[in-house]
């Protein structure tokens, strides 16, 4: 196809311009064009929550997600989790000491959604109850852990809330 | 999956856009969140997709609230309604519909304008808004505008009254005349998460200060090929005292708003169930 668009986003803190063909998802643009191979293919119909990637603070499935609507917008994958002196975000720590990373298949989606959901009710000064946790969650699927110590983990993210 | 895409920005150029493409097989996108799935299942040949995801304009985005009504633009997201004070507050069935659809991804950009559109029998938010007696605003390629009541602008399972050439911009819902209510969306589902209505009941009920019902909406999904709003069930409640209804009062309810149900057995439940289950949480309401 011809008219391919041209977009400029801030992917994990870095300003980046790319062609898109109009109708390529966000997902296959992370993965095919960026090699961030982080956000997963898991369904690619909503369901999973394995492509889980943050676009403006907020949690979106990137196999829903017309790579052009990535404009101007920021975007962040797993891979944009972390800093040079942390290799791992406080979320992939609590996630890794509560045994919540068994497969891993379902992981980066589910951190991308801890950490937009735990930034945001920081931001609010809000601490969430387990069940509000668990329902913030629900777009996740995963065959390892039950949930129980996925649930555990973000529970921990916010029990550090107070000294981060 | 392949198609054409048309970006508008603002919006005269989203109806110059649908002007534009009239003579051709077009789809409005919003929040993508049952379109690409549709796609992917009837891949359709030569498609243009409009995509309004971009437009910036508060006509279309915003919550806004005078005295008579509060307005939603189209592209208001579930996410939105549930980080609203004021539907929070006053609209409970609207906001715990909005946190029902799917999961926290899905409500971050799935629009109501889009819910209402897609014309889902089994459409959560849609299902509020009829309870809530919304209305819709339609704005056509001239730049006029009409309104129709929701509930007659959804016509049956993804048919609409919207002609070619219009866009809905708008939802108004009527403020609230008292301050007390009792408001709520019953949903049942085989499970609690990413789960889509086999049966749900909207209701808005506004009340005296000595707990008569003065007003009352009520909607229910699932149960027909359009959401009805169940106007004699409605009537037969107004006057009476919420919390003193006695059993054959609340059967006879039930039975009204059973008059609205004409379900079809399907891949999520059958119409014996659909039907049981409705006149179940009907008649639950006030216990």
């Amino acid at each position: 196809m011809n008219n391919w668009v041209e977009i400029t986003m801030k992917l994990n803190g870095k300003t980046v311009s790319c062609r898109v063909k109009p109708s390529s998802l966000l997902i296959d643009l992370l993965r095919d064009e960026f090699k961030l191979k982080g956000a997963k293919p898991g369904c690619l119909e909503g369901e999973c929550g394995a492509c889980a990637v943050i676009i403006d603070g907020n949690a979106i499935n990137s196999c829903m997600y017309l790579a052009i609507n990535a404009e101007g917008k920021e975007v962040t994958t797993i891979e944009g989790l972390g800093s040079d002196d942390n290799l791992l975000d406080a979320v992939q720590e609590k996630m890794l000491s509560h045994g919540a990373v068994q497969c891993g298949f379902c992981s980066t989606g589910v951190a991308m959604s801890i950490k937009a959901y735990s930034e945001k009710m920081k931001a609010l000064g809000i601490k969430p109850t387990r069940e509000e946790i668990k329902k913030t969650l629900e777009g996740h699927l995963c065959r390892c852990t039950g949930y129980i110590k996925i649930i555990d983990a973000a529970e921990a993210v916010f029990e550090e809330g107070s000294e981060m | 999956m392949d198609f054409e895409v048309v970006t508008p920005h603002t919006q005269s150029e989203l109806l110059g856009a649908i002007a534009a493409n009239q003579g051709k097989n077009f789809r409005i996108g919003a929040g993508y969140t049952d379109l690409i799935n549709q796609f992917k299942l009837r891949p359709e040949r030569d498609l243009t997709v409009i995509n309004i995801a971009q437009i910036r304009e508060d006509t279309f985005r915003n919550i806004s609230k005078n005295d008579r009504c509060i307005e939603l633009g189209a592209l208001v997201t579930a996410s939105d309604l549930l980080g609203n004070d004021t539907v929070r507050k006053e609209f409970p069935v609207l906001c715990e519909a909005a946190s029902s659809v799917a999961s926290m991804q899905i409500r971050n950009t799935a629009t109501i304008g889009g819910n209402i559109c897609n014309a889902s029998p089994s459409a959560d938010m849609s299902g509020a808004l009829v309870a809530l007696q919304a209305r819709c605003r339609i704005l056509n390629v001239k730049g006029e505008r009409r309104e129709e009541p929701l509930v007659s602008f959804i016509r049956g399972p993804r048919q609409t009254s919207l002609e070619k050439h219009e866009i809905l911009e708008r939802i108004i819902i009527p403020q609230n005349t008292s301050a007390v209510i009792k408001s709520g969306f019953e949903k049942i589902g085989a499970r609690k998460s990413m789960e889509i209505s086999i049966v749900f009941l909207a209701y808005h009920f506004q009340l005296s200060e000595s707990g008569i019902i003065e007003k009352a909406g009520i909607a229910c999904g699932a149960v027909a090929p359009v959401i009805p709003f169940a106007d004699r069930a409605c009537a037969y409640i107004v006057g009476k005292r919420l919390n003193e209804l006695k059993d054959d009062e609340k059967e006879a309810f039930a039975q009204k708003v059973m008059e609205y149900a004409a379900p079809i057995s399907d891949i999520r439940a059958s119409a014996w169930y659909r039907n049981e289950v409705l006149y179940n949480i009907s008649k639950a309401l006030f216990e």
